[in-house]
């Protein structure tokens, strides 16, 4: 339970190779096969030449891989995503459950409040 | 003249353009808003409880729902699928209570 969220990892769980390009998708969110096609045709087309092959081998020697019991599910794993991305915004999402909880619960607080009410109007009705 | 410019303009592409495209976005990854791992512990917990809560409040808002025909659960409930709840195990034992 002491392993960050917010760190990047290699994902040996999809790799094709390292985990590398996998690892990018999985801490930003984008598709995996989009990381590898702009890494593969970086390095073919020549624009990243040396830089992209060894930005890759000096990622994939000096990162962790991801602990398997990371995230519990996949809702888990989107909303950590979001929280790399923007904690802000992610704390006010939470938040906005915790009042959409609250206002649900006045709900059924009400509902029982004033069908107790009802009952005692019928009860004093028969005095 | 023109060989001076073929000359001075990719060495100061290379060695000032790019560094500098370089260490602008450097800088602006380092400011961007980072939490701390205590901060990340808070958050982790507060969201698994909201989750939970959630779940409560399903449970009895179907409950109240079954017992008293007027009451009309809100409408942020999300449809109650048996199959997908039952079949799913959403916390390792370590997080449930």
């Amino acid at each position: 339970m002491t392993a960050s969220r917010t760190q990047f990892y290699l994902d040996k769980q999809n790799a094709k190779f390292k985990g590398v390009c996998s690892g990018i998708a999985d801490y930003t969110g984008v598709d995996v096969l989009w990381v590898r096609i702009a890494a593969v045709l970086l390095t073919v087309t020549g624009v990243g030449m040396p830089w992209v092959p060894l930005a890759y081998m000096l990622v994939a020697w000096m990162a962790t891989a991801k602990p398997i019991d990371l995230y519990q599910s996949d809702d888990d794993a989107k909303f950590w995503q979001g929280v790399r991305s923007n904690p802000r915004r992610s704390t006010a999402e939470v938040r906005s459950k915790f009042r959409d909880l609250d206002r649900r619960l006045a709900d059924i607080e009400l509902h029982y409040t004033s069908r107790n009410r009802q009952l005692a109007d019928e009860i004093d009705s028969l005095r | 003249m023109e060989d001076f410019f073929n000359i001075a303009v990719p060495i100061v592409t290379i060695f000032v353009a790019l560094p500098w495209l370089f260490l602008h976005y450097m800088t602006k990854w380092k400011q961007a808003p980072k939490i701390t791992h205590e901060d990340e512990q808070l958050l982790d917990e507060l969201h698994l409880l909201a989750r939970r809560l959630e779940d409560r409040l399903n449970t009895v808002e179907r409950i109240v729902a079954a017992d008293n025909p007027d009451f009309k659960p809100s409408l942020s409930q999300p449809e109650w699928r048996p199959e997908g709840r039952l079949g799913r195990t959403d916390y390792s034992l370590d997080r449930r209570n």
